[in-house]
Order: structure tokens, then sequence, then C-alpha cells
């Protein structure tokens, strides 16, 4: 038998140990948001999570950044601290120098190249940004790590994103269906997918659970919600 | 100011013992020997108009840029020392790209007078930034542009002091000009009105005769934004001035009914 | 990139009242490249059996050329049908024996269990652990879109007709969030004495 052949058991090899040092760590979390004619909604799960253990079931990972602009942030959790410290202070200079709050389509492409700027180390989050648009209508800004901005109704973003997309997709934008319901989306509806599509995630996605926080945003401000997730 | 002079009119980092800036006060008056600037806002839009000063019959008229386009809803009207003038129109023309490039939204007028007036006051010593300048810059600035809050005129001066304007002159002519514009000026004033009244009070403060050639108009609207008159647009500007001024603009007569004052030193 | 998704694909397997559903796309595909629509990763292994094998497409070929060579000599040997669970565990067996060399496939089995005609789903890894659940299980490259449509669509008790609604929404939407799965479906809907086969026509991009 050749030497290539026999397994390796690394407790039990002689060799050199190798360190190394990676700058990300992956927390998970979800961010679900829905944009409706005249509100917008959005929602994280409340665990922090590194691998296999919970740092705590009760981390808020929504951020209001005006009084109609928040941010939702999934990933590596010391860069959504930086990043959304910079972002407030950012706020804040613009309130100053342009003697106005920032619109929501600002904050959106202020994002987003604060993002680029960042493109060889970038920041690891997953954000989902809603407000409302120069016309009023709610909307959602989602982004890739490195500063990508897409225009959306609904985006799930996150460590269960992939599971919850095409959900939304089939039940908001009504895909592959042949009698489509057109009367336009409610606040109550927007909440009951909300909460189903949480408790789907919840169901597979091991970094998704305890609580969801909900935002729901309307022209008479914020307004916040809570249900509880399994917690296994 | 003169009478006063001193070893303190040197450096441009110094007070007299009166708490005077030699320097800067004698870029104010550099301004009154550049040609005359008119800007007027109106709820329809602003409109500047500048004298173009043609030395010598065999200069090419239209190399003399005095009004520019600063960004599609901003432009500029300039006085004084055009070389120093194109030095704050690139930063000005900067703080408008940058500002879209990270809000993806117009700059404000305000904001841009702002950003223009943070580099005319970095004539002290040189800092961390870089080189020092050796003087302010010699250049007064009309900036009339259209944002959120509607028609906008700002004025800046070569200190760096900026403020807003109903109407403003600059220039060598600025002083008549400033008392015939507080004469003319009326809230309800319509775009056409302003622009013919610009041109009335440039023609009375100029020495040379106003034709197609020596003077350039823009219009800033909501509609088509930065607007230069082209020769033709201006020729028929300037066939209403030369109308009997009760018929065309009975404001230009009614010397002493002032809607709006300006106190202008 | 995973050879598991060299080629692309998308696997549901559903539970019902007295019936089972098995789907997938008919892609095949080099990476990004489509090269045919009609790639079927479904295969007929008995009267109420059906298998479906997706991963690495040559090795979906072989492998079903090995479950039926081998399910046939048991068939003449022991002088029955095989039923699901025997057929899962055969194949789980199958694929252990090449532990360290593993056929990249992720195999999905549906059918109904002979005479009780009890509804048998089941999937498993590329080495053969067997999962058996109660409501659904997926494979392919768009799994984990397919666990989110699933949890939310199921459930339990669902007649053949709605069975087959579900399982078709819950592959579509999936694989339309997936770019190297998609381009049209084949769904079976399994009964006691009927067996349905629908091509689903779908967007091709």
């Amino acid at each position: 038998m050749s030497l290539l052949e026999r397994p390796y058991y690394p407790d039990y090899s002689s060799a050199p140990i190798q360190h190394q040092f990676s700058p990300y760590a992956d927390n998970g979390g979800s961010v679900v948001a829905i944009a409706g004619d005249d509100f917008v909604v959005i929602a994280a799960d409340t665990r922090l999570s590194t691998g296999f253990s919970i740092y705590t079931r009760e981390q808020k990972k929504l951020f209001p950044l005006s009084d109609g602009t928040i941010l939702g942030c999934a990933g590596c959790w010391c860069d959504t601290l930086t990043l959304t410290r910079i972002l407030k202070s950012r706020m804040q200079m613009y309130q100053h120098e342009h003697n106005k709050t920032m619109s929501t389509t600002a904050c959106a492409q202020m994002l987003s190249t604060l993002l680029y700027y960042k493109r060889f180390f970038p920041y690891y989050i997953s954000n989902v940004l809603v407000g409302f648009d120069t016309e009023g209508k709610g909307c959602v800004f989602s982004y890739d790590p490195i500063g990508h901005c897409e225009k959306t109704k609904y985006k799930a973003g996150g460590s269960a994103g992939a599971l919850l997309q095409p959900l939304l997709d089939n039940q908001i934008a009504h895909t592959n269906l042949d009698k489509v319901p057109k009367e336009p989306l409610t606040v109550e509806k927007a909440l009951a997918l909300l909460k189903d599509v949480f408790i789907s995630a919840a169901e597979r996605d091991i970094y998704t659970g305890d609580n969801v926080l909900i935002n729901i945003v309307t022209k008479d401000g914020i307004k916040e919600e809570h249900f509880d997730l399994r917690k296994d | 100011m003169f009478l006063t002079r001193s070893e303190y009119d040197r450096g441009v980092n110094t007070f007299s013992p009166e708490g005077r800036l030699f320097q800067v006060e004698y870029a104010i008056e550099a301004i009154k020997l550049g040609s005359t600037a008119i800007g007027i806002c109106t709820s329809e839009g602003v409109v500047l108009a500048v004298e173009k000063r043609i030395t010598s019959p065999l200069m090419e008229p239209t190399t003399i840029e005095k009004i520019v386009e600063v960004d599609k809803h901003i432009g500029c009207a300039v006085s004084g020392l055009m070389a120093d003038s194109r030095t704050m129109i690139d930063r000005a023309r900067i703080e408008c790209q940058n500002h879209w490039f990270v809000y993806n939204e117009n700059i404000s007028v305000e904001s841009c007078a702002q950003g223009v007036s943070n580099l005319a006051i970095q004539f002290g010593d040189s800092d961390d930034d870089g080189a020092a300048m050796s003087r302010p810059f010699g250049v007064a600035i009309l900036f009339a542009g259209i944002d959120e809050k509607g028609p906008q005129l700002y004025h800046m001066d070569p200190s760096g002091n900026f403020v807003q304007f109903d109407a403003k002159a600059i220039g060598s002519g600025s002083e008549g000009a400033q008392q015939s514009l507080q004469e003319v000026y009326h809230r309800s004033m319509t775009l056409e009105e302003a622009t013919t009244s610009a041109l009335t009070i440039l023609k009375q403060v100029m020495e040379e005769k106003l034709n197609a050639s020596n003077v350039e108009v823009m219009t800033m609207t909501p509609k088509d934004l930065f607007h230069m008159f082209t020769k033709e647009q201006v020729e028929e500007a300037l066939k209403k001035i030369d109308m009997p001024s009760e018929v065309q603009h009975p404001a230009l007569s009614q010397i002493g009914e002032r809607k709006k004052t300006e106190n202008v030193k | 990139m995973s050879i598991l998704a060299y080629n692309g694909g998308a696997m549901v397997a559903m539970k019902g009242d007295q019936c089972v559903a098995i789907a997938a796309d008919r892609r095949f595909g080099v990476q990004a490249q489509t090269i045919s629509t009609n790639f079927e990763k479904i295969f007929n292994m008995g009267p109420h059996l059906y298998c479906g094998l997706p991963g690495l497409a040559t090795d979906t070929q072989t492998v079903m050329e090995k479950l039926k060579f081998r399910k046939n000599l048991y068939e003449l040997k022991e002088n029955r049908m095989m039923s699901p669970k025997v057929f899962a565990s055969m194949l789980s067996n199958m694929l252990y024996e090449k532990r360290f060399g593993p056929f990249f496939v992720e195999p999905v089995v549906a059918g109904l269990m002979p005479k009780t005609y009890e509804p048998y789903i089941c999937n498993m890894d590329l080495i053969g652990c067997i999962n058996a659940p109660d409501d659904f299980v997926v494979g392919g490259t768009a799994s984990a879109q397919l666990y989110g449509m699933c949890e939310a669509l199921w459930q339990p008790n669902l007649g053949p007709d709605d069975l087959f609604e579900t399982a078709s929404q819950a592959l579509i939407n999936a694989f339309d969030r997936d770019a190297i799965s998609g381009w049209g479906a084949t769904v079976y809907i399994i009964e006691k004495d009927k067996i349905t086969v629908r091509n689903l026509k779908t967007r091709m991009d």
C-alpha cells in the first residue's frame, strides 16, 4: 500500500500545524423587506451566532438611519457595527452640510459608494435598505458586499436569503401563477407573509431563529413589532 | 481705506490693528475693475447677464466665457480675474459631480457655493493639504441654480463669504446697477421681464454700446435648466429694450416703489 | 466549484394522501452553458417506483444503469417486485461501496410501498446516507431555494391534484432563482392505479 492511500488523521500527524488568521466571521442572520405603495416593512431575526454556537438570542439587526430610512444587516457582525457607525455619522454630516435630512435614495447611493470604497477588503454584509423613493412610494434597496445596488419591491437577504427569495417571488410578484390577484399589497398581507417566511427559514437555517424584529415604516413614522421563532 | 495703508497690507495672515485683512479687502476692490454681471432671481427662474469687454476688434468675442455651466442645474457668472475664476469653477463642478456620485441627486445651490467658499478661504498659510495660496482669489461669482427650494441666486466675494440674493450686480458697474436693481425688482417679476431689466441696466452701466456680441445671457428654469442664449436670442432680447421703457417694463420707471431692499456696501 | 454543481439540476419529492410526487428540471448544461433542455433525471424503476439522480450527469446515467442491473437481478432471483424501501437500501449500499471515490449524485427516491400503497420518499447524500422524512425531500443545485419553497407550501394529506400544484410551484419558483437549473420541468404523480407525467413549460432563461 502506498503512502498516499492511507487515511489522514490530523491529531496523530507530526507535521507542523499551520495557523491562519481570517479577518472575517459569518455571524448569520436573515433580513426580509417588503415594500407597498404607501408603506414598507423590514424584518430581521435576532439570533447572533458563529458556527454551531449562539452568541445571543436578542441582537437587533435593524438600524433606523432617519425617520423614513432603515437599514437591515446580516453577515459579519463586526463589519456591521463599523459600517452602521460610519453611516450614522455620514447622515449627521449631511444634515449639517446641506441643512436637510438625507433622502432614502441618496442614502442608498451613499451606501453603494461606501461599500465600493472597500472593493478589495469589503464589508462582509448583506445589506437591505428600505424607505420611500422620490415619488413617495415604498422601496427596497439590496446590496452585495462590494456595493452593487438594486432597487426592488421585496428582498430576502442574509443566511436564509436563498431559501426565501423564490417564495417572495411567488407570493408577492406572483411568478408562475395563472390567476394573478390584482389587488395591491396591504400591510396586513405583507406582515402575514413576513411571519410565514421567517417560520420557514427557521425550520431549515440554523443561523435564523429565536425572534423576529419587524419595523413598519409609513408616512406616520416607524412602528416596531416582534414575534417568536423556534429557539433550537 | 487707502489712507490707512501700512505694513499690514502685505501678508494675508496678518490683521491690522484695526482688525482688517487688507489683502482681502484689496481683492474685493479688484472685482470692481471686472466686467459687470447681473443676476435676477424670479419665481420662474434665474437670469444672468454679463458684459464682455471687447478690447480689440481683432479679438474673437465668443472665446470670452463669463457665464459657465457648472452642472445642468447650476450656472455661474464671474467677474474679476478670469484665470482665478477657472480654478473656482473647476471646484464648483467637482462639488456637483461628487455630490451626484455619492448621493445620486442634484446638489443644492447653497451647498455648491459652500464648496467653492471652502476653496476661497484657503488663502492662509500652508497646511497638511498642501502649499499655501499666495493671495485670495480676485473673483466674485453669481451662482444661479434650481434645486428643491426652486430658483436660487447666490453671490460670493473673494473672502469666501456668500449670501443669497433676489437680484445682484457685480463688477465695475455694480454700484449703479445694484441701485437700479433695487428699484426695478419685485416679487412677481416674470423671467422675460427680468431678462429685459437685466439687459436694460447693463446697457446703462456699460461703457461700450450694448450689442449681441458683447453680452452673454443665460437663463436657468425648472424646465430647461441651464440655457445659454444664442446670438439670435440675444438680438431678440435686445430689441425689447430699445422700446420705450414705460411700455415694455413699467417697473423701470417706477423709481422709489421698492418692494425689496438689499443693503449693499 | 463542486463537481456536484457541474451540470446543474433541481429535484423535489413530496408525500401526499395516498400519493407521492417527484419532480425535476430538464436542463443539461456544462457550468453556465446550456447544452440541452430535454434531459431526464428521473427514472422509472418499477410500477410504483421512481428514482431521481441529480448531480454530475455522467454519474446520473451510470448509476441509473447500475441500479437497473441490480434491481433486475433482484427481481429475477426473488421473483417479486422491489419495494421503494429495499430499492433505497440497495442504492445506499451501492453508493457506500464507493465511499472514497463516490458517484457525484444525490439521489431522491419516491414511490408507493407494495400492497399497502403507503407513500415512501427519501433522499441521500453522494455516499448513501438515507434521509426519509414525513414531508418532502430535495436535491440538486437549487436545494436551498427548494427548502424555502417546500417549507412554506407543503401541508399534510394533499390530494393528487393539490400535490401536483404544490410540487410544481415549489420546483419552478425555486429553480427560477438558480442560474444552472430550469429550462422546463417534469412532474410525476404516483397513485395506486395511476401514474401521471406532466412536462411543464417554464421560463427558459
